[in-house]
């Protein structure tokens, strides 16, 4: 008997695994999109960091806790340039004659997500002083808000209570009823801020979900763990998040309401985008938030209708995207796929030490480099040819982005002027330009051509340059410590205003501040100076345009390229008009069941049809 | 037996002092201060020395009895390995991560071995003939594809074009479903080598005498196989066996990367990716503990395979 069972193992093992194996494999998938809950499918291809909002920074995560928490303003969906209109507030402020107080009505009837951290585990009604709260605790030191730096010396008292803070050893000592002058809940449905100076940027901060009120409750009963428990007043809540991978947010049932715009652009009716005016929202039941790393993957589950909405990768551009139109190939538009296409308010640059001995004073060298650089090449070859060539600093979508810019020569590519140049700037030298440093942060296939490529240009005019690629924190560290001769960097404003992008060449900002370029000019800071305190109007953006010229003819950087976003959809994805600014965005969007139940059958109809 | 035990486990102690040594210089010394990264790129100078207090990095490295070194030490012995850089507890991520790393790698490993061992006793019976060959060309071709194409071709004609399994782990699915499709594709991938590894074993022994001796007795081919040359052929194959176990539970970078699994190996990725020196401190010492845990039992299988061998 025992001989027998010793004969029979191997075989019964393998048998075994193909048990367990195959009739899971073989077995069908049940269809999901048959079903007739409208759930979003939606790829991220980075995990989420924290659903606090107190320390929201990357795009994914605000991407996500937008929907669960609200601010007291929000961007209208339809509406371009811009503009903001209540969430949470009942209107907007009432601001001072001095710009110095703003005084906001909250509406009444808000009510958190239900929650264990509530007593009976029912969501209780929005306060102004959960508010209050929620901007002191980003004061706390002992809390480590990555958002501090938006709010340092701008209201009464709160930078006096961060001084407070910083005797407790942990966060949750620090007594949050001591008063704030400029911070003030005035009733339960009025809050009051006070600035120390003009902020006119302040209320796009308050759109942002960094400033959604916070319940106390939540931070006592979760304590660090409140990264994963976020309890907010949005039109989604969290229903699982397993870390790292999959996100469900589902309806709230009891979300105070809103409806869809009625108004918008003109060309909102032809885009269909006003098709659900009106209508209450949101429309979706759920979100899910699948996060996918590798291209492949998710370019297989997009194509199989398993996602709403995918991002164009340079792998699937040629298979995706007409170069010529920017709209969808044949082979996309028969699935009835198509492309959203918009002006992301991006730039990126080569930039340069102000303060070093070879490039800081010598600006025919800085001049000639960026002469030598080719960027409708440099768009070519690594963005499909669909960015947009940076003539200037100041992103088109932004309302101080002048159109002008793009009549001037600061990104002519002349190699002969560049040589020329580098004679000049030889002389001033006094000898040869030695090799110079450029930092790329990363170490992907894609940095190293990039800096192939800037060596090789730079070489064509006479210029040795050396590459160091860098992980991010060594980058990070030598960018804001001034030990980086040249660097290859980028931004994107997070909110709607120049000054927020120019305020990187302010002489106050060097290093952590910012102005990485260390990069000084008494006419610049004085011109930002008197534009700070103004709000949005053709004398501000006159002064922003300057301010960008003086800059330009300094020459600090290379500017290179501006953005251009495409994302690719199904056809049954509604209402997906891109936003630049907003990310609470998912009540919007409306999936046409019928459209996506039928998708399984089109993919067969379309196998069958002669090719 | 027991003596022997208790030695080697005592041997494991100046194993795993080394372990920790080693990845204090790399981490600590070498890696230096990471809460500039850890703050981000908008925080203040303020908020990085709160962040370089909370994680220790403002402590002595060495001479105190609150130095980062004695912190080192602590945390790995009492498991209590502090949070990551994104503040979550590594415990709770490690303990996450190794049911699905395993669900993964077990039964990969299992069909693995009992594939490649059935499949080498038979290609070596058969040894010259087209069978063998064809085997062998087989398994250099399997193991000259590299595994990421394994993967690549695998999702796209299993799962997208013929649609039997999910593109990616589905968590609304079952665990089984998910899987399926990484782990048929990670045996298919490993088959190829295995197998020839294990035909070279099994060859070494169907041309000894004993079994000679056995047919000659009559004894069925069956028996001859399974009773006298795989356990003669065991050392070798224990050697392998036991000391991939640990490995299963590192997980397998590339499937779970490909296929979403919330694995070990993706969690391993991400640690190095964004320098996660805390969780690959973590990772390194329970690896160093596993393999010094199944070294021993190899030992210890070694003399239970053959009575020649005595553990003293």
């Amino acid at each position: 008997m025992k001989k027998r069972t010793v004969q029979i193992r191997p075989a019964a093992m393998v048998l075994l695994v193909l048990a367990v194996c195959l009739p899971a494999g073989c077995r069908r998938r049940p269809d999901s999109s048959a079903s007739e809950r409208m759930v979003i499918r939606v790829p991220m291809f980075s995990k989420i960091q924290t659903l606090d909002c107190g320390n929201l920074t990357d795009v994914y995560s605000i991407g996500v806790a937008s929907q669960i928490y609200e601010s007291l303003y929000e961007y209208h969906y339809l509406k371009r340039p811009v503009e903001l209109v209540p969430l949470l507030a009942e209107d907007m402020p009432d601001i001072s004659e001095d710009h110095l107080t703003y005084t906001i009505r909250i509406r009444k009837g808000i009510f958190y997500h239900d929650d264990p951290c509530f007593p009976d585990g029912k969501g209780r009604e929005v306060k102004a002083a959960d508010f209050v709260f929620a901007l002191k605790r980003i004061a706390n030191v002992k809390y480590m808000s990555q958002r501090w730096t938006d709010w340092n010396g701008r209201i009464v008292g709160l930078d006096e209570f961060r001084e407070y803070t910083k005797g407790f050893r942990r966060e949750s000592d620090v007594d949050y009823s001591v008063e704030v002058e400029g911070l003030r809940a005035l009733d339960d449905y009025t809050l009051q801020l006070k600035l120390t100076k003009p902020w006119p940027q302040l209320i796009w901060y308050l759109a942002s979900a960094v400033t959604a009120p916070v319940p106390r409750e939540a931070v006592d009963y979760y304590g660090k763990d409140i990264m994963y428990h976020p309890v907010g007043t949005g039109p989604f809540r969290l229903k699982v998040w397993e870390r790292g991978f999959y996100i469900e947010l589902v309806r709230n049932e009891k979300w105070h309401g809103g409806t869809y715009p009625t108004e918008g652009e003109p060309s909102d009716w032809e885009n269909g985008y006003l098709e659900d005016a009106g209508k209450p929202l949101p429309f979706a039941d759920a979100i899910v938030y699948r996060v996918i790393e590798e291209f492949q993957p998710a370019w297989l589950m997009f194509l199989r209708g398993d996602l709403d909405i995918m991002q164009i990768f340079k792998d699937n551009f040629a298979q995706a995207v007409n170069p010529d139109t920017l709209t969808a190939t044949p082979a996309m538009a028969e699935r009835d796929i198509r492309l959203l296409v918009f002006d992301d308010p991006s730039v990126f640059w080569i930039g340069f030490h102000m303060q070093d001995p070879v490039l800081g004073r010598n600006k025919p060298l800085r001049k000639a480099i960026s002469r030598a650089i080719d960027r409708q090449a440099a768009i070519r070859l690594f963005f499909n040819g669909v960015h947009k060539v940076a003539y200037g600093y100041l992103p088109p979508g932004l309302e101080e982005y002048d159109p002008n810019i793009v009549h001037t020569d600061y990104a002519k590519y002349d190699p002969a002027e560049a040589r020329a140049l580098l004679q000049e700037a030889q002389q001033i030298h006094g000898g040869p330009i030695p090799p110079l440093t450029i930092a790329i942060p990363g170490t992907s296939n894609l940095d190293r051509q990039i800096g192939q490529f800037l060596q090789k240009y730079l070489a064509d005019v006479g210029l040795q340059l050396r590459v160091d690629y860098m992980d991010w924190p060594t980058y990070l560290d030598g960018l804001n410590k001034g030990k980086l001769q040249i660097f290859f960097s980028g931004a994107s404003p997070s909110i709607p205003d120049s000054l927020d992008m120019l305020m990187a060449f302010c002489s106050w900002n060097w290093g952590y501040g910012g102005n990485h370029f260390h990069y000084s000019n008494p006419e610049f800071d004085a011109l930002y100076r008197q534009a700070e305190p103004m709000f949005p109007g053709p004398e501000r953006t006159r002064l922003c345009r300057q301010m960008e010229r003086i800059m330009l003819e300094d020459c600090p950087a290379v500017f290179l390229n501006h953005r251009v976003a495409i994302a690719i959809i199904h056809g049954w994805y509604k209402n997906a008009k891109p936003h630049e600014f907003s990310y609470n965005t998912a009540k919007y969007r409306r999936i046409d069941l019928e459209k996506r139940n039928r998708y399984k059958e089109l993919l067969k109809e379309l196998k069958k049809k002669p090719k | 037996m027991t003596v022997y035990i208790i030695r080697r486990l005592l041997y494991t102690v100046p194993i795993v002092v080394g372990v920790l040594l080693l990845t204090f210089f790399l981490f600590s010394v070498v890696g230096g201060d990471i809460s500039q990264q850890i703050a981000g790129k908008n925080a203040d100078a303020e908020t990085i020395a709160e962040i370089r207090h909370e994680y220790g990095f403002d402590k002595p490295l060495f001479w105190s009895l609150d130095s980062q070194f004695i912190d080192h030490f602590r945390k790995a012995l009492t498991f209590n390995f502090g949070r990551a850089l994104d503040r979550e507890k590594i415990s709770d991520k490690i303990l996450r991560g190794v049911g699905p790393s395993l669900s993964l790698t077990v039964p990969m490993f299992l069909g693995t071995l009992v594939l490649s061992i059935s499949l080498a006793l038979m290609v070596a019976f058969v040894r010259g003939s087209w069978l063998d060959v064809a085997a062998v060309v087989l398994c250099v071709a399997g193991m000259s594809i590299p595994y990421l194409s394994f993967i690549i071709y695998g999702q796209y004609i299993f799962a997208y074009k013929l649609g039997l399994f999910p593109i990616m782990y589905m968590p609304e699915e079952s665990l089984l479903t998910s899987l399926a499709l990484p782990v048929l594709i990670g045996i298919a991938a490993g088959l190829g080598g295995n197998l020839r590894f294990y035909r070279t074993i099994v060859l070494d022994e169907m041309r000894s005498d004993y079994v000679r001796t056995a047919f000659a007795k009559g004894l069925s081919t069956s028996k001859v196989l399974f009773k006298h040359v795989l356990k003669n052929a065991l050392i070798p194959i224990i050697t392998s066996v036991v000391l991939s176990i640990p490995y299963l539970f590192l997980g397998s970078l590339l499937l779970e990367r490909f296929f979403g699994i919330p694995g070990l190996g993706s969690l391993m990725i991400e640690a190095i990716a964004s320098r996660d020196f805390f969780i690959i401190n973590a990772m390194t010492f329970i690896f160093s503990l596993l393999i010094v845990v199944f070294t021993l039992l190899t030992d210890i299988c070694y003399a239970w395979a053959d009575p020649r061998i005595k553990l003293e």
